[in-house]
């Protein structure tokens, strides 16, 4: 195991030293992603400004749920950007996951260690230095229990959306497939640049990348860490739900993506 | 125990596209023993690589059966990975933007060769493959011969019992196509590597290969040695004869194909008449300076087989 570990950390060493043979690439693209992430924090608070507060939470409460949310989508996908639809379907265009398949390493490993952006960990760190910044202009004490729940809320966030991800890449297999037959036969196994197809429609995405995780595992949490009460109605023990609802997306996704592989290989049909 | 690295039996792949099924590989049996060269040729599109992929464990076949080194592919795919290596002409596996050296120390790790082993091992294949200079260079700004030696440097770098490649010589000048066959000749002389070689280009298969299989429509059309098909596709011989004087040359079982000063090609059919015949023929009435006789092209044997001109002879 520990073995394996090691060759997986080796893989993603050396796709973050490939970034690196360029590092004005690399620092500009992290440094970029971390400025995307402070101008849509800006945007957040300028907006509630206007109103002072919603729904009785002050900007910095509700800056604190985005800064949880970046954090969480950055580490989820620092190694899972590459099981996008569009990636996902071009490393089976180029061959290249058939390549993957003749590796003794397991193909999401492999994968998922192979394609690491750096972007993300700029992502990342900026939602970790908004959180900081708006639980102290919340005037949040930090105790070791809300830094736990801050913890759970983003690993269980990174989860949900590490899952959705390892669904739709295991559905990108089905469907570029699919098509991929069809060009070997109708273009004698010449592999066709054709634009690959959006799979998952942008509300379907934004609800996935924002709404689902922020609802599921972040809000709750976060009640949590501002030390507020939740709507009348909402169960103080629902926190304990949220690591078991990742856990499920987590094990979801992990399912399509073996079937989809299965689909791949042809196990599956 | 056998010696049997790979069997194969009434092996099958259908896909199912848009258009209704299409069967790729239509039952095709063959066995390959230990150390064994074969080239596997066929037309674009005639099931070559599908072959492969099920092989290699890519692809589950839709009936029949294979193994590899004992194993079935796609059941133990990780397994068969450390047995088996694969090069892909046209794709790289090694890491593009790192230096060389890179690729092979990622490559030890993942195949777990111990680091000794790996070191040696690798002094050896940079000896051969002229890889010394180009181990601090980046993969991409390799050439493209340069790159496929170092491809092949990676693929057997963990000692693998077959060898699977894909059209490793595509887009290679002479010199480095010789470099690439030279290796591939040692390698399987020397360390019995047995290979299955993919290509297009039939004089790699005639350079290198004991066997030749050729796949068309999903069927094995020719499984035998290349000097077999010679003989059972190969009809015509050419006697090229260059004549002390400028005349006319008639014989019975030959046909003059062309002429070009005082040299003949005279085309005769392999089962009508015999050289020696033809030759004793030819030197009783007239005069020769020179001759030589020119076997069946295989290029032109298979051109035609894939066109199905040709038949079999019985």
């Amino acid at each position: 195991m520990a073995e394996h570990a090691r060759v997986y950390l080796r893989l993603a060493a050396a796709s973050v030293r490939s970034t690196a043979r360029r590092p004005a690439y690399l620092a500009a693209r992290t440094v970029a992603a971390a400025l995307i992430v402070a101008i849509e924090v800006a945007g957040v608070v300028l907006m509630l400004d206007r109103f002072g507060s919603i729904g009785g939470w002050r900007p910095p409460e509700v800056v604190l749920l985005f800064g949880l949310a970046f954090t969480a989508q950055g580490l989820a996908l620092v190694f899972g950007d590459t099981l996008e639809a569009d990636k996902m379907s071009e490393l089976v265009r180029r061959g290249t996951f058939d390549q993957v398949l003749t590796r003794p390493a397991s193909p999401l490993g492999w994968v998922v260690t192979s394609y690491v952006d750096t972007r993300f960990l700029g992502r990342m760190l900026a939602g970790a230095a908004t959180v900081v910044w708006a639980t102290d202009r919340a005037g949040v004490t930090w105790t070791p229990g809300r830094a736990g729940l801050a913890a759970l809320a983003v690993a269980c966030a990174a989860a949900i959306i590490f899952g959705v991800l390892l669904a739709a890449a295991g559905f990108t297999f089905v469907t570029v497939q699919a098509s991929e037959a069809v060009n070997v036969f109708i273009y004698g196994g010449q592999y066709l640049a054709s634009y690959p197809m959006q799979i998952y429609g942008s509300v379907l995405r934004f609800m996935f990348v924002w709404v689902v995780p922020l609802g599921l595992a972040i809000y709750v949490p976060a009640l949590g860490v501002l030390g507020r009460q939740g709507p009348p109605g909402l169960p103080g023990w629902l926190a304990w739900l949220v690591a078991p609802v990742a856990g499920a997306f987590l094990a979801l996704g992990g399912l399509a993506w073996r079937a989809g592989i299965r689909h791949y290989v042809g196990t599956g049909s | 125990m056998t010696n049997r690295v790979i069997e194969v039996e009434g092996l099958r792949k259908r896909f199912r596209t848009r258009r209704g099924p299409v069967e790729a590989v239509a039952g095709i049996d063959f066995q390959v023993r230990a150390g064994e060269f074969v080239g596997y040729a066929g037309p674009n599109g005639a099931g070559k690589s599908t072959t492969v992929k099920m092989m290699s464990g890519i692809l589950l076949p839709s009936g029949g059966r294979v193994e590899v080194c004992g194993m079935v592919p796609y059941r133990e795919r990780k397994r068969l990975a450390r047995r088996m290596g694969v090069v892909f002409g046209q794709r790289t596996q090694l890491w593009w933007d790192l230096p060389l050296e890179e690729s092979f120390e990622l490559v030890g790790h993942l195949y777990r060769i111990p680091a000794a082993e790996r070191v040696a091992r690798l002094r050896r294949l940079e000896e051969v493959l002229a890889l010394g200079p180009l181990l601090a260079v980046p993969v991409r700004s390799l050439s493209l011969g340069q790159r496929m030696r170092a491809e092949l440097a990676a693929a057997v770098l963990p000692s693998p019992e077959v060898l699977f490649l894909d059209e490793p010589t595509i887009g290679l000048d002479v010199e480095a196509k010789a470099a690439v066959r030279d290796f591939l000749r040692e390698l399987n002389r020397d360390e019995g590597t047995t290979v299955i070689l993919t290509t297009h280009d039939l004089d790699d298969i005639t350079r290198l290969c004991s066997r030749l299989m050729i796949i068309d429509h999903g069927r094995l059309i020719y499984d035998g040695s290349v000097e077999a098909l010679r003989t059972a596709y190969g009809t015509t011989r050419v006697l090229v004869v260059d004549l002390a004087e400028d005349e006319p040359v008639q014989l019975a079982g030959a046909v003059l194909a062309r002429a070009e000063g005082r040299r003949r090609w005279l085309e005769f059919a392999r089962d009508e008449v015999s050289a020696a015949e033809l030759i004793a023929r030819l030197l009783a009435g007239h005069e020769v300076a020179d001759l030589t006789l020119e076997e069946p092209d295989i290029e032109d044997i298979v051109r035609r087989i894939y066109r199905g001109e040709t038949r079999p002879r019985r």
